[in-house]
């Protein structure tokens, strides 16, 4: 009984302080930036963060199990890993552009997880016998940082392939035919039309940026996915009789897994790099929300635990 | 030397300048003096190459004093040096491993035309290969995988076929119906393979070559040009790499010229990367050729022998001893939260040899197979195999249970039935029962109506159109998946080989380099991941080299190329 009154204080909080950070966000992003505002957010987060670390605390000792064992607390472990990638840089106090995706990030999932879509799963139910085993620690909440970290990076690419076609389109405007050779390099672009205008020079710091943080996070997402699926492996080696049963959730998963590789092999060419490897991010944006729930959609193969509620029916 | 002013930080520095000094002797030198060692011991190879370069140093006097202050770091404890020593062991012993594996590589290439090579490790071609393994899964997970052709006949009709032209034709002749082990999905992964081998070979190694060769640059215009450079006004290159190794940089000096390097590991980590990945491939291949599946679902009490089940899976599986071997299920059983759910299944398993004799027993359950001889057993599965009843106190009668046909969900209901009366009539009737579990069973009467719920052991009769029945027992049986794989040690190795690089990858290598100019200190230096933060970390860094007061500053360089 206290836990599931705790339960529902540590949601009620958390759900409220990211309704009224994503009031701040708006009203940052429409007028200017008011600092106190901001900071605010900030602190907000930080909250949501304990907040969320508390429910799953209470959801653990309450049933028992580790709190990833069906889509509503994997959703709530998503938006803590999000709103942890949110609060790490903001000790290090260095990367402001990485803080205005996460926010909003966790905001969405915490929103998603905590609205009515799912309340019939909110009760943590039982552990089916597959699922009682050491492994799921490790291989869901590896799976679902990596999954955090990944959406997090390649949603720093989909800004930025934004920011560079409406400048291209801009640039476009101004002078026909001198963008059919270069219509992704953006910075060359940049570079050969319009010298040192100040707004000009901020936003290729901005695209630098994003897509050196891109990278970053991308490149840690991908190792959290990959110890993910090798655990996963090791663990579908003692339950289910195989290490790779080529089910719909694995194969995504691998999936995931190439289309990242593919990026970070794009970065490492030249030609390839900046505007190429973004598309390529912003692929593996949408084959993330494929993999994640997508296949749990359909509800079929032997990943059939985190699925929506109606499947069972 | 008095002449040097310096802060109290720095008086610990002093003492530990010559054996920073010591360094670049062994490093100029000792790519090739590690590759003859390289069957020695780390420890040992290193302390031979100071030796061999103090000598090509011409410095005979100092020889003693030198090897002294070698083995002297480890009685004085003085933390930083112990540790920069320690470093430049371990990375010795890394670059004694790496030729070995550019040999083993150029031995098995060395027969492939160049031609071959060169197309196989084009970056663009390995992209596109990822992405057609990336759709061909995809594909896969769309199209339903080991149906019967009548399925996919009418799921890809040839009058409205989906997307306009993929009719079963498609499927069928490009074996899409079993796309994981069709011929077109594996022959992409193989040139996925081979690209990667190729890579490895003609990219990744020469790189290890490059990274190796350390290099002392002695012009400031070009340490200048570097992607982070700086000037530091009157500073000491010595107190800089001082600095440097406190912050766990490798640290050469060699007279006015500085060479640093961190996270060398970083750099050679996405090689591992691809090496693990082939040997997770080879692994999976061996699995894929060389194993043995089958399933097998077992009453309670019964027995079966291992090799019986076991299907080879490829023409490299050969049976083992193990396979003679006798499996007992001495029970099964099933625990149940407090709703009802099941929340385990257990089987009581003995092995017996070819003489009978009991070589193993365990309980399994899911997660936690039985291994034997090469051989693990599952428990993947169940079912009941039989109802115990007494009938008007006669019996026990064994009624055999049937799974029955539920439209979807994954819930289990198996059924049975007693007949009741006289058993010769044309129009029999009896008893059904029915159970979820083994927990309880259900009961109806002649007219389908509900007559009760019992629960087996209860010893509680139930009297149903006049005929008592007791229900002694329900008999589970335990489903079974034995399966022998000697692909599974190299997958691992390849998995353990593989998460290990993938993080140490993360590591960005970090190359700086600086010059003695007159009394500043020009530096300059690059990264090949890290390059947001490396500015930032730089500046810090270099905040901490001490300013040297001006009247020492003549004869700072003097000094310097003393060493």
């Amino acid at each position: 009984m206290i836990f599931s009154t705790l339960e529902h204080i540590l949601t009620h909080i958390s759900f409220s302080i990211v309704s009224i950070v994503i009031t701040i966000h708006l009203i940052t992003f429409l007028g200017d930036e008011i600092v106190k505002l901001y900071d605010s957010s900030e602190k907000g987060i930080i909250v949501t963060f304990f907040c969320i670390t508390g429910l799953l605390v209470t959801r653990w000792i309450s049933s028992g199990h580790f709190p990833l064992s069906d889509l509503y607390e994997s959703l709530i472990f998503l938006s803590w890993s999000f709103s942890l990638i949110h609060i790490i840089p903001y000790f290090k106090k260095n990367v402001l552009i990485l803080s205005k995706i996460t926010g909003p990030s966790a905001i969405f999932t915490q929103g998603f997880a905590t609205s009515g879509i799912l309340t019939e799963i909110h009760q943590s139910g039982i552990l089916v016998p597959a699922l009682q085993s050491e492994w799921l620690i490790m291989h869901v909440s590896m799976m679902i940082l990596g999954y955090a970290a990944l959406l997090c990076g390649s949603l720093l690419s989909v800004a930025l392939l934004v920011i560079t076609f409406r400048k291209n389109r801009k640039l476009f405007y101004k002078s026909n035919g001198f963008l059919n050779e270069s219509f992704f390099l953006g910075e060359n672009v940049f570079e050969n039309t319009s010298f040192f205008s100040a707004k000009n020079y901020y936003r290729s710091q901005l695209i630098q940026q994003l897509d050196y943080w891109s990278y970053r996070v991308i490149s840690l997402g991908f190792t959290f996915l990959t110890i993910g699926i090798l655990s996963g492996a090791v663990w579908a080696n003692e339950a289910w009789g195989s290490y790779w049963n080529w089910d719909p959730k694995e194969t995504w998963a691998f999936i995931t897994w190439i289309v990242f590789a593919i990026y970070l092999h794009t970065r490492t060419n030249r030609n390839l790099r900046g505007a190429n490897s973004a598309i390529v991010a912003s692929i593996g944006f949408l084959i993330i929300w494929i993999c994640y729930f997508g296949v749990n959609l359909l509800g079929i193969g032997l990943h059939s635990y985190g699925s929506f509620p109606s499947t069972f029916n | 030397m008095e002449t040097l002013k310096i802060s109290s930080r720095m008086s610990h520095v002093q003492s530990q300048i010559l054996p920073l000094n010591i360094k670049p002797y062994p490093l100029i030198h000792n790519s090739r003096i590690l590759g003859v060692y390289s069957n020695k011991g780390r420890t040992f190879s290193f302390t031979l190459t100071c030796k061999l370069n103090t000598v090509k140093g011409n410095k005979p006097s100092k020889e003693k004093t030198v090897s002294g202050r070698i083995s002297a770091p480890g009685s004085d404890g003085a933390p930083p040096v112990v540790e920069a020593e320690e470093g430049s062991v371990g990375n010795g012993g890394r670059k004694v491993e790496e030729p070995k594996s550019s040999a083993v590589g150029s031995g098995l290439f060395k027969k492939l035309p160049r031609k071959v090579l060169g197309i196989l490790s084009n970056l663009p071609l390995a992209i596109a290969e990822m992405f057609a393994v990336a759709a061909l899964m995809a594909l896969g997970t769309f199209i339903d995988q080991g149906e019967a052709p009548d399925y996919y006949f009418q799921k890809f009709p040839e009058d409205h076929p989906p997307l306009g032209f993929f009719t079963w034709r498609w499927v069928l002749t490009l074996g899409f119906d079993h796309m994981f082990s069709s011929p077109v999905f594996l022959g992409t992964l193989a040139l996925l393979g081979a690209s990667l081998m190729a890579c490895t070979y003609t990219t990744q190694i020469p790189l290890v070559k490059v990274a190796r060769r350390w290099s002392f640059l002695q012009s400031t215009e070009t340490i200048r040009k570097q992607e982070y450079a700086d000037t530091l006004p009157r500073a000491s290159v010595k107190d800089l790499g001082v600095i440097l190794m406190g912050a766990g940089y490798e640290v050469f000096l060699k007279g006015p010229a500085l060479y640093a390097f961190k996270g060398l590991a970083g750099r050679f980590a996405p090689i591992g990367v691809h090496l693990s990945l082939l040997l997770v491939m080879s692994g999976g291949t061996l699995s894929a050729v060389g194993s043995f599946r089958g399933s097998v679902t077992v009453p309670q009490g019964l027995n079966f022998v291992a090799g019986d089940v076991l299907a080879p899976s490829g023409f490299l599986s050969t049976p083992s001893d193990a396979f003679s071997m006798e499996v007992h299920v001495n029970r099964f059983s099933m625990d149940y939260y407090e709703s009802g759910e099941v929340s385990q299944f257990h089987t009581d398993l003995s092995l017996f040899d070819l003489n009978g004799k009991e070589v193993m027993r365990k309980t399994i359950s899911v997660n936690d197979p039985l291994r034997y001889g090469g051989i693990t057993i599952y428990q993947t599965d169940w079912s009941i195999s039989a109802l115990q009843v007494l009938k008007d106190d006669e019996g026990p009668f064994n009624l055999a249970m049937a799974p029955l046909q539920l439209n979807g969900g994954d819930k289990k209901l198996f059924g049975t039935f007693l007949p009741v009366g006289d058993d010769n009539s044309s129009n029999v009737k009896g008893i059904s029962m029915l159970a979820r579990d083994l927990q309880s069973v259900i009961l109806y009467d002649k007219e389908g109506k509900f007559a009760g719920v019992r629960r087996p052991n209860s010893k509680l009769p139930i009297e149903i159109d006049g005929t008592k029945i007791v229900i002694e027992d329900a008999i589970g049986s335990s489903g079974l998946d034995l399966k022998t794989d000697p692909g599974v040690p190299i997958v691992y190795a390849g998995f353990g080989a593989l998460m290990l690089t993938t993080c140490i990858s993360y590591l960005s290598h970090t190359q700086l380099w600086a010059l003695q100019d007159g009394t500043s200190v020009v530096v300059g230096g690059k990264t090949n991941r890290a390059k947001g933060e490396f500015p930032d970390t730089m500046n810090r860094l270099l905040d901490q080299v001490p300013e040297l007061v001006e009247s020492s500053s003549p004869e700072e360089p003097d000094t310097l190329s003393g060493f």
